[in-house]
């Protein structure tokens, strides 16, 4: 370069950097981190949750307490333990409890992915049958109403039938999809007002009964049966619609801060005394849970009396958005 | 290299490179064809519904929102594009981002952002193309699910979870002396504090918005009775209460209020429904915003999108005059409400008896749950009549659910949680490159394996899936891609 046009080049430059200037340099905070060893958020973790399951306190079990330890499923919400069959695991666990009441309790499959062609998936689940959308207080009258509703894909291979597995009754419900080749076996009982059923898909119906058998070993409570799972004994009796103005003696409204318009299920269980003693929410913001707790504990019920006596009751209530008036029932089942 | 050896690397190297083919079934990648399926489609001419015409002036509209969303905007100063771009934006065009197959589309394979340098829409010396925008890979939003802290990490008490631009108007020719930094993505990318999102295609979008509240709650209802572990709700807006159902979370409630927040948001156009530049979440929610010198660039005052008093055209049509005068966001807004869903193929790929087995199978192991064919029908429509009480082949129930730890990403929107998701309409999915909401995987069967995770509703159908034979699931990946 010719060294005359130096000083031109060089106040060329200049201008150029006015024109185009550097960005500010931000600091920490907000959008702007100049910490090159921050600490790393954990992997694989849901940080931000939004409605969730919760409840007023951890000594009484909720349903989706249920866990798989030494190869045992064992839920004390629902009084029920089911030994896997070997070599079978929970890959995933399933999503929170839904805001209609239902959850996935467990999901069992072959260790080996590969394997679930021949061998199959269990899926262990429940619905509330005080937020179930289906017309149905009960739980045979749910399958009921899932095989007169069943999809065209779908063949019955048995309507639902009444067996005994470990004791117990259950209603029984086979359908497959000639398509894909697959079997559905769903045994479903009633406890505590919810129907609880396993679910077994596969292409081998021999290989799902050696799996049906398996459930013999299993334990339940003396309530559970297609219609009579309306708690008692160790547990609270459960009646739809307990909460009902004759029912009520004080209340007081929660108040939600921030609307969000979704529908907040809430089961409560009422001591011998009328007062509140857990709450267990099955999808609320922690806002609404904190509203709905400082209310529900002011509550004052008329005590629930069987033979004279009063007794523990559990009960639902839709908060927040509801859904859409219920549609049933036709028989009694949850309600009394 | 001993030959056993050398077997193993080649396998390796198949598995990496060909997956699908390791198990005996593969993506057949992009449709072929026409576009949308539609016969007289072209890239840059989509096609609008079949009862748009010029008689009523419908179709006056569609075309001036067609040709509205391929402005190309620019910051101040210029007499032939629109003016009010940025001071932060993602892009400098519509139909830059919405663009495969066509204009309104999702990305394309050449992403247009990774050219923002070279094309200079972007100054080079006071910003850098960020890693995760690559020149054939998709194009993207980017989020940090939380605030840094003042030590510069991630705040989990602190959710953020809004849009961070990805480039500046620094340098530019006509952006003054506003000087403003990119949000620091590098670190964010380092502390996974950094979330993407990718275009949704908007083909179909006015049948989505014509849906009334009881069709999504009876099919709701209908979908219950599955044995299949899912159990989905709806995002409301917060207003009204009623069904929201545009973007990833189903988070905005109409084509309007979708079209307004992505002009300000994406472009940085303020507008007559977000009627600030915006600033970015930490900038506003610290309080200290945009500074002086990169506010109001355009020079024309707030909005920067507004209606116009005059038709902006020369013309003897009085319906192109008519449709000169919304503003921008009305426009786009009846450019998306107005174009034709996609028309699925009976035959590619894999021919009409693998598209038909792979229908069959994909509601039979239960994907139809979810991602529901048909919900019939929308409500009579005021704008024009293919709208009103027609089917929405949309493949989706539009509601929210938890897709698990796998795809949560931890970003909250109305109320969707962090691993919440709108079931993503499949209708085009065919012609689509990149797939789930922040366009991880181009290839079909990964973006379907990623559906299973702890906590998501679909680990069952996902069972289901693997339960297939690899015939069977080929079948389905043909059906998917005759959408």
């Amino acid at each position: 370069m010719n060294t005359k046009f130096l000083p031109s080049f060089m106040l060329f430059i200049f201008l150029l950097s006015m024109a185009a200037p550097a960005p500010t340099v931000a600091q920490s905070g907000g959008d702007f981190s100049d910490n090159a060893q921050a600490k790393k958020l954990p992997t694989d973790t849901i940080l931000v949750k939004g409605a969730w399951s919760s409840a007023s306190d951890s000594k009484a079990p909720t349903p989706e307490s249920g866990k798989i330890t030494n190869n045992t499923y064992n839920n004390p919400y629902f009084g029920l333990t089911y030994a896997l069959p070997p070599d079978w695991i929970e890959k995933y666990t399933g999503p929170p409890p839904s805001d209609s009441g239902y959850y996935v309790l467990a999901q069992i499959r072959p260790a080996e992915t590969d394997q679930i062609k021949n061998r199959g998936s269990l899926l262990i689940a429940a619905q509330d049958l005080f937020f179930t959308f289906s017309p149905a207080g009960n739980a045979l009258e749910l399958i009921d109403y899932s095989k007169e509703n069943l999809s065209a894909d779908y063949k019955v291979e048995q309507p639902p039938t009444i067996i005994q597995i470990a004791n117990h009754s259950f209603v029984r419900f086979d359908y497959s999809s000639p398509i894909a080749e697959l079997h559905w076996h769903i045994l479903a009982t009633q406890i505590r007002c919810h129907m609880v059923q396993f679910v077994f898909t596969g292409h081998n119906s021999l290989q799902m009964e050696t799996l049906i058998q398996s459930l013999e070993q299993m334990t339940l409570p003396d309530e559970a049966g297609p219609i009579s799972g309306k708690g008692g004994g160790s547990a609270p009796v459960c009646i739809k619609d307990y909460v009902r103005d004759e029912n009520i003696l004080e209340k007081v409204d929660p108040v939600f801060t921030e609307r969000r318009f979704n529908p907040v299920p809430v089961r409560i269980i009422i001591d011998k005394e009328g007062k509140v003693k857990h709450i267990h929410f099955l999808s609320a913001f922690p806002d609404q849970a904190k509203a709905i707790a400082d209310a529900l504990f002011q509550w004052r019920f008329r005590p629930y009396l069987r033979d004279g006596r009063p007794i523990e009751v559990e009960t639902g209530i839709m908060f927040g958005h509801v859904p859409r008036p219920s549609a049933f029932s036709s028989v009694a089942a949850v309600s009394e | 290299m001993k030959p056993m050896k050398l077997v193993s690397v080649l396998a390796c190297a198949v598995a990496l490179f060909f997956p699908g083919k390791v198990y005996g079934q593969s993506d057949p990648g992009v449709r072929p064809g026409a576009i949308n399926g539609q016969p007289g489609a072209t890239p840059m001419n989509p096609l609008p519904l079949s009862s748009v015409n010029s008689t009523d002036g419908s179709l006056q509209f569609f075309q001036n929102g067609l040709s509205r969303f391929q402005d190309v905007e620019s910051v101040s100063k210029s007499s032939t594009n629109n003016n009010g771009l940025g001071p932060r934006f993602n892009f400098n065009q519509c139909s830059g981002c919405h663009a495969q197959p066509a204009v309104g589309g999702t990305g394309p394979a050449n992403n247009p952002q990774f050219q923002v340098i070279a094309n200079g829409i972007v100054n080079g010396s006071t910003n850098a193309i960020p890693s995760f925008i690559t020149v054939n890979g998709p194009t993207r939003e980017a989020r940090f699910p939380f605030f840094f802290n003042s030590s510069g990490s991630p705040n989990t008490n602190a959710p953020n979870g809004g849009v961070e631009d990805l480039f500046t108007v620094s340098g530019r020719p006509d952006a003054g002396s506003c000087n403003l930094p990119q949000p620091s993505f590098a670190v964010a990318q380092a502390t996974g504090n950094i979330i993407f999102r990718i275009p949704t295609p908007v083909f179909g979008a006015g049948l989505i918005e014509n849906l009334d509240d009881s069709s999504l709650l009876a099919n709701q209802a209908a979908a219950a009775r599955n044995n299949l572990g899912i159990s989905g709700t709806f995002n409301r807006n917060g207003n009204d209460g009623t069904i929201s159902r545009f973007g990833w979370k189903a988070q905005n409630k109409s084509l309007l209020l979708f079209a307004g927040e992505a002009y300000n948001v994406e472009m940085g156009i303020s507008n007559e429904i977000f009627t600030q530049d915006r600033p970015l979440p930490g900038e506003d929610q610290l309080g200290s915003g945009l500074p002086a010198s990169c506010l109001n660039l355009a020079g024309t005052g707030y909005p920067e999108d507004t209606t116009n008093y005059a038709p902006t055209v020369t013309s003897s049509d009085p319906y192109a005059l008519n449709a000169s005068i919304p503003s921008d966001i009305v426009a786009f807004a009846m450019f998306m409400r107005l174009l034709a869903p996609p028309v699925p193929s009976t035959t590619t790929p894999g021919g009409p008896a693998s598209v038909s087995r792979g229908q069959a199978l994909f509601s039979a192991i239960g994907c139809a749950t979810c991602h529901t064919p048909t919900i019939s029908s929308t409500q009579p429509s005021n704008f024009t009549s293919s709208l009103g009480n027609a089917p929405v082949n949309a493949f989706s129930d539009i509601e929210i659910h938890h897709m698990g730890t796998g795809l949560a990403d931890n970003v909250s929107q109305g109320g969707a949680g962090g691993d919440q998701f709108r079931t993503a309409p499949l209708w085009g999915l065919g012609q689509r490159i990149f797939f789930l909401h922040d366009g991880r995987t181009a290839n079909l069967l990964a973006a379907i394996q990623a559906h299973e995770s702890n906590g998501s509703e679909a680990n069952q159908v996902e069972a289901n899936f693997d339960a297939l034979s690899n015939s069977q699931k080929q079948d389905l990946l043909n059906f998917l891609r005759s959408l």
